[in-house]
């Protein structure tokens, strides 16, 4: 018989096995204490504009259904008719106030409700309908247009358990003079043979980009290819961050004038002088001079929201788990509200450029992702190698732990996160402490 | 006045597909107008490209840094490249008028690489200009069937 898998020998300060990605019974477990027992990213609230507007999903493996009730409240419902089984719903978007199960006709409300029952007398009279409403999420809660769900209802409010990353999601939402994005512009769907995890690891991977995205670069133009290889080189002035909780980014943002540019044209492509004075200057009136500058300078992220968002250049990504060696990743763009059209047209031109099954990016990323799963396969190297960074990280006077952006600092606060949710308590050791380094 | 017969319009539709399938892309930028785009809408028939997203919305400066990098020998996804051979149908010519033309074709797009094979269905529409004695394209419209669907790689030219 298999010896029991120690979850916690596999997941070390500087190293993990390669098992996490390949068996299947950690992957169960993974559904089960991080996916179905906390918080996790559903979507984004104006993809849900109207009332009755939906979108089904997966919490985990599970299939759910995102709703608006006729309240205008978010319903998190999983898809599962309570008489027989079947999904109440099968559109990926729509429309509907109620579901109904075709199988045998029971219908539902918004709110998850069973509001009909063909034929009811064939039912005695005990029969209680209130008994049979959809499963619910057991928590739904929104950040700045973000929704979350938990299936567990012992888990911290959600502005809690984003924390530190709240900074980095309110420059993101903040480039919107009117505060405000919205997800309305289609989606992107591609997938991988190969764990989930690898996903959420290379979105805030910033030692990877020169080599992997060298064509992309290269073909950017010579000047402006150079600049953004600049920002992942070794002596780059640009950080890596633990933000706790599992939560990280790249802070790409630049310390000094002379590499902004590059950084902003990635973000928002190429737009006339004067929607760009325009959109400055609206943004100006809103937020003043500092905080603008403030999130201008900051505007290229890589930021990762533990376990299954990441929000990259402009938009909101899903990594959804399909099976241990098969990933499916959603990525929701996002247009500012309030902004001239073109600033919108050109975000969208520079995210095709590089994201999607066909950008010029990303799929070198997920290439990477199949190539991994393939080399794993090979028995005696057992580990993947996590250290880089470790000995010069510092904490900042957050509480962040920063290293240099080519460091796997956060992989190593995805991986300290895992452990507290995968591992049984009492196998744990109290976490090492940080070094005491001075704050820079 | 030179108007487009359907034979003219496949000779080089088929020309284009036989192009693209020996990955003779400097070959295929010839093909195109000045002001050509290649366009592949995502999440269905593609409204607005300024309005949604698209998998691809490229002009023809995208299109040369696009096949800059697929021969750069660095394009990760397309190393090893896409097998590919198409195959077009049903062509129809919606609009014909002087030196200007649209073609409507349905095709079918095996393509193997890494020892995994994929089939991918749609249609294409062309709009074809003709430029000094020769027919050029000036948009290459790209719905494939399976656009809202999850796909893995579309790093070749479709």
């Amino acid at each position: 018989m298999k010896s029991k898998l120690k979850l916690e020998e596999l997941v070390q300060d500087t190293r993990v096995s390669r098992k996490i990605y390949l068996e299947n019974e950690i992957f169960m477990l993974e559904m089960e204490r991080i996916f179905e027992s906390n918080w996790v990213f559903l979507g984004h609230e104006s993809e849900l504009a109207a009332p009755g507007d939906f979108k089904t999903l997966t919490i985990g493996t599970q299939p759910a259904i995102m709703t608006r009730d006729e309240h205008g409240d978010i319903q998190v419902l999983m898809n599962r008719c309570m008489h027989r089984g079947s999904t109440v719903c099968q559109q990926e978007r729509g429309n509907s106030p109620t579901f109904r199960c075709w199988y045998h006709g029971w219908t539902y409300n918004s709110k998850g409700e069973l509001i009909g029952v063909p034929y009811a007398d064939g039912y005695g009279a005990g029969f209680d309908r209130r008994k049979f409403s959809l499963l619910k999420a057991a928590r739904v809660e929104k950040y700045r247009g973000l929704v979350f769900a938990s299936l567990e209802a012992d888990v911290e409010r959600l502005t809690e358990y984003l924390g530190n990353a709240k900074y980095y999601i309110d420059l993101f939402m903040d480039l919107s003079p009117l505060g405000e994005v919205e997800a309305r512009a289609g989606e992107h769907k591609y997938g991988y043979d190969g764990n989930w995890k690898f996903q959420q690891e290379n979105g805030v991977d910033g030692y990877h980009p020169n080599f992997v995205h060298q064509a992309y670069f290269e073909a950017q133009g010579k000047e402006l290819g150079r600049k953004v290889m600049g920002l992942f080189t070794g002596n780059s002035e640009c950080d890596s961050k633990d933000l706790a909780n599992g939560h990280s980014i790249l802070d790409m943002t630049i310390k000094n004038r002379h590499g902004t540019r590059p950084v902003r044209n990635m973000l928002r492509g190429s737009t006339s002088q004067s929607s760009g004075a325009a959109y400055v200057a609206s943004m100006t009136q809103r937020y003043g001079e500092a905080r603008t500058a403030e999130i201008l300078g900051a505007s290229n992220v890589n930021l990762a929201i533990f376990p299954n968002l990441l929000i990259i250049g402009i938009q909101l990504r899903k990594t959804i788990p399909v099976s241990v060696t098969r990933t499916a990743v959603h990525l929701l763009p996002t247009t500012l509200k309030g902004v001239p059209d073109e600033i919108n047209v050109a975000r969208l031109r520079a995210h095709e450029s590089f994201y999607g099954s066909a950008g010029g990016g990303a799929p070198d990323d997920v290439e990477m992702f199949n190539r991994c799963s393939e080399g794993l396969r090979v028995k005696g190297a057992e580990w993947l190698e996590l250290s880089r960074g470790i000995e010069r990280e510092h904490r900042d006077e957050e509480g962040n732990i920063v290293g240099h952006i080519t460091d796997e600092t956060p992989q190593r606060a995805f991986y300290r996160r895992w452990r507290a949710l995968m591992c049984d308590a009492a196998a744990l050791q109290p976490a090492k402490p940080l070094r005491a380094v001075p704050s820079l | 006045m030179p108007i487009l017969s359907r034979s003219d319009a496949e000779d080089v539709l088929y020309r284009e597909a036989r192009i693209l399938d020996e990955r003779r892309y400097r070959d295929w930028l010839e093909m195109l107008a000045d002001d050509a785009t290649y366009w592949i809408p995502c999440n269905g028939e593609g409204s607005d490209p300024n309005r949604e997203i698209s998998l691809v919305f490229d002009d023809l400066k995208r299109l040369r840094d696009r096949v800059e990098r697929l021969e750069s020998g660095l394009a990760h996804a397309q190393s090893p490249p896409s097998a590919t051979r198409r195959l077009i149908s049903n062509v129809h010519i919606d609009d014909a008028s002087d030196n200007a033309a649209a073609i409507w074709s349905g095709f079918i797009l095996y393509e193997l690489r890494h020892g995994r094979e994929r089939v991918f269905a749609g249609r294409y529409e062309h709009r074809l200009q003709l430029v000094e004695g020769q027919w050029k394209i000036r948009r290459k419209k790209v719905v494939l069937v399976n656009n809202d669907e999850v796909i893995d790689n579309l790093t070749f030219i479709v």
